[in-house]
């Protein structure tokens, strides 16, 4: 086992009902990456993070987070891991604050360190007072930039987001960007999802690019564009992920 | 008329596939679950109709009666959970805002809305009353013809209800569009209940009072009196006679049929011009108001830090839902008039031993009412938290931590339910000071069994998809935990009448007491709660711990 790598994936699969959403995929991450997953719709890209969130159950293979085996340990594992799903979710009847309370008492965050990270994050998401109103009738926005204050305050160290940009302001994806590149230069480990390629290219350390299931390709976006011929991102996705 | 069938045909489509999604063993536990409960609901009908039949004089009047009454009851009942599932059906339903915005027609929505809502609302009902058709017309020796005749007709009736009940919320909301739902609850179940007792009031007097006599002529009388059982203009009482005249083969049957059809069909084209013209512009100035928030400063505002905080987010949740609240409400009115009228028990039963045997009447009939909350209130726990157990499963809590915290929180509020119900209504029935030591012993396992059945199942059957607690427990895995917990509880009374009446034959009749019997019996009725609190909790958390959300 290498134990500098945070996340290390080896020979994971994932069947639903007689069809293999994941055939086989071995992924490792080191501290100070950003890995984004890019692929077309049902290639596989929700259900790998699902997976190593513990959402989904594998079918074969194997999740270790720093060092630790999420079968084994999973809530060992799951302290060390902060996750945004496609949909953002808070619960209708409970405001914004409540909510990020919830999460950070389910992440056991300290008095002091809530206090401080909170005041930070929220003048940095540009949360207003509508954070003690209903989340019922938040936008999706709103919801959005609650969800990634709950991924931050409990300081993970790897960070799993499926679909960042979704629904934000462009003032709002700029922070995320920035945010983004501050916690890799902190050496958290991100693993991305998305459509976005121009967010893909100003982030990633490393790109993957998934299809049927499978992990066609991964690199640099430079080795990326070695390998397709190709020098525009959205050729090399078009070139790397056509039938 | 074509957009609303295919609407009609997407609900279909979409039950089709969930069934699909049913594995066998899931779908042979179904059959067997109600299979059992239909078949003890037929057998529990079929003996107290047999015996009617054999009372002299009043026994067949009181049979006809019985039925009027439950389908009464019934019809009350049902106006009220149709208001309760028409606020999520009609207005916070999330298919709404595309529904709305597609080239469909409002009352074609409506339409659509309404057969889903009735599907809500009855089914249940439905359940319930089949096993009392059945029995009913075996009793009598109905001809063949009774029994599809009998369940359409309760078909057509149950979608009466539901008119009512979405025509009175389409003009509340577009005339006070400000009311929040618990507000519009409240107006709308005064109104019904307010109505309900007056009419019965005026109509029949007789009815709320309690009969003492044992003059024949007066006992027929009274009998007769109670014709009007709801009175003759309503539906309930047109079920009652379309039942009665058809298991006699009589023509008059036609006359009710074509009534109630007549009725039914007046109420749907009267909702359905109501929809036209309020529908639409009720949903969308609730949707501005709903829009406006406010501020909230709640426990919550504070950080806690440990796992008092998923009680308080449960709590929270729980009072900001009223759907939850008022329903748990009124079960606390009937609750509160159920203990007052046993205030005159010891005036009825002055032999200890009948107020005996009322008392542990009592204790069964507190089982089955916790039964009802269990399932109604306790089930929908893990499904409520919706989506967000990608929160959950994902982050570093177990999920049987969470269940502990669940359970004994709604330990908690259960024991305390039971225990307050048995010490209040043992006080006014003066029961026996044995009972009053050992049956609180005994509540304390049936509310941890019951809160375990409950939740247990609820991890095992969770529906993410739905936000309305009432559905939830309307629903397939609801249905199926009521009747599990209604067959713990007749378990448990069986178990527990065999000391019972061991004690009370010693105590008033003199007969020699068992005690290898009594230890048995207490024994079997321990392992058995240790079977029933632990085999739930076990299965839903194993259960959950599989499934891939």
């Amino acid at each position: 086992m290498n134990d500098s790598k945070r996340l290390i994936i080896k020979d994971l699969k994932k069947e639903f009902n007689g069809f293999w959403a994941l055939k086989g995929l071995n992924l490792e991450l080191s501290p100070g990456e950003i890995f984004v997953l890019l692929g077309p719709n049902g290639a596989g890209k929700t259900t790998t993070l699902k997976l190593i969130t513990g959402l989904l159950h594998p079918t074969q293979g194997e999740i270790f987070i720093e060092g630790i085996n999420i079968k084994e340990s999973p809530i060992k594992a799951k302290s060390l891991i902060g996750y945004v799903p496609d949909e953002p979710f808070i619960y209708p009847k409970l405001t914004g604050r409540e909510f990020i309370n919830l999460v950070a008492s389910i992440y056991r965050v300290k008095k002091a360190d809530y206090e401080k990270r909170s005041k930070e994050l929220f003048e940095k998401f540009d949360i207003g007072e509508w954070i003690d109103e209903l989340s019922e009738g938040y936008s999706h926005g709103m919801k959005q930039r609650i969800i990634m204050c709950q991924l931050l305050l409990h300081n993970p160290v790897l960070i799993l987001i499926d679909e960042p940009l979704v629904g934000l302001d462009p003032k709002t994806a700029r922070t995320v960007r920035e945010t983004f590149l501050s916690l890799k230069d902190q050496k958290k480990t991100l693993f991305i999802s998305t459509h976005t390629l121009s967010f893909a290219r100003e982030v990633a350390t490393r790109l993957g690019i998934i299809n049927h299931g499978e992990l066609k390709f991964t690199g640099t976006l430079e080795e990326l564009a070695e390998i397709s011929g190709r020098k525009n991102i959205e050729e090399i996705y078009l070139k790397l992920t056509e039938e | 008329m074509s957009e609303f069938l295919l609407l009609l045909n997407a609900r279909i489509i979409s039950f089709k596939s969930s069934v699909k999604s049913l594995n066998l063993i899931r779908i042979l536990s179904f059959i067997l679950v109600f299979g059992v409960f239909l078949g003890g609901a037929y057998y529990f009908f079929f003996r107290i109709f047999n015996y009617l039949l054999s009372v002299e004089i009043i026994g067949p009047v009181l049979m006809n009666k019985i039925i009027q009454m439950v389908f009464f009851i019934f019809f009350i009942m049902l106006l009220l959970s149709n208001i309760i599932t028409s606020l999520s059906t009609f207005y916070n339903s999330r298919e709404l805002q595309l529904l709305f915005a597609l080239p469909i027609r409002p009352g074609a929505i409506y339409l659509a809305k309404l057969f889903e809502n009735c599907v809500y609302a009855s089914w249940a009902t439905l359940i319930i009353i089949l096993p009392l058709i059945f029995s009913y017309g075996i009793t009598l020796r109905a001809p063949f013809q009774y029994y599809p005749l009998a369940i359409f007709s309760v078909i057509i009736y149950l979608i009466i209800p539901g008119t009512i009940a979405t025509s009175l919320i389409f003009i509340i909301r577009c005339l006070l569009p400000k009311l929040r739902s618990r507000d519009v609850i409240f107006i709308l179940f005064g109104l019904i209940l307010g109505l309900t007792f007056f009419y019965i009031r005026i109509n029949n007097p007789d009815l709320l009072k309690v009969f003492a006599t044992e003059n024949q002529r007066d006992l027929l009388m009274f009998a007769e009196n109670l014709t009007t059982v709801g009175g003759i203009y309503l539906p309930s009482t047109w079920v009652g006679y379309i039942l009665g005249t058809l298991s006699q083969g009589s023509a008059r049957f036609h006359f009710y049929f074509l009534l109630l059809l007549s009725v039914t069909s007046t109420f749907v084209i009267i909702a359905f011009y109501l929809a036209r013209f309020f529908y639409t512009r009720s949903w969308m100035l609730v949707g501005e108001y709903q829009s406006r928030m406010k501020k909230i400063h709640s426990v919550l505002y504070h950080y806690y830090g440990d796992a008092k905080t998923f009680l308080l987010k449960d709590i929270l949740v729980f009072v900001r839902e009223p759907i939850q609240w008022v329903q748990l409400g009124i079960f606390f009115i009937l609750l509160i008039i159920y203990i007052f009228s046993l205030r005159r028990t010891p005036i009825y039963f002055t032999i200890p031993l009948w107020r005996t045997v009322v008392s542990f009447a009592n204790f069964a009939y507190i089982c089955f009412i916790l039964a009802t909350l269990g399932v109604r209130f306790i089930f929908p726990s893990i499904s409520l938290e919706q989506y967000g157990i990608w929160l959950l499963r994902s982050s570093p809590i177990s999920f049987a931590r969470i269940i502990k915290i669940k359970y004994l929180f709604n330990l908690f509020v259960t024991i305390i339910l039971i225990e307050g119900l048995l010490f209040f209504s043992n006080i006014l029935i003066k029961t026996d000071p044995k009972f009053y030591i050992m049956l609180p012993i005994a509540a304390v396992l049936v509310a941890a069994s019951l809160v375990s059945i409950n939740l247990g199942w609820g991890a095992h059957y969770p529906q993410f998809n739905e936000d309305n607690p009432s559905r939830i427990a309307a629903g397939t895995g609801g249905i199926i935990a009521a009747l599990v917990s209604i067959g713990y509880v007749g378990i448990t009374i069986v178990i527990l009448a065999i000391p019972a009446y061991n004690y009370l034959s010693n105590t008033y009749l003199k007969k020699p007491l068992s005690y290898p019997l009594i230890i048995l019996s207490l024994a079997g009725f321990l392992l058995f709660n240790i079977f029933t609190i632990a085999g739930p909790l076990y299965l839903g958390i194993k259960s959950f711990q599989r499934r891939d959300i």
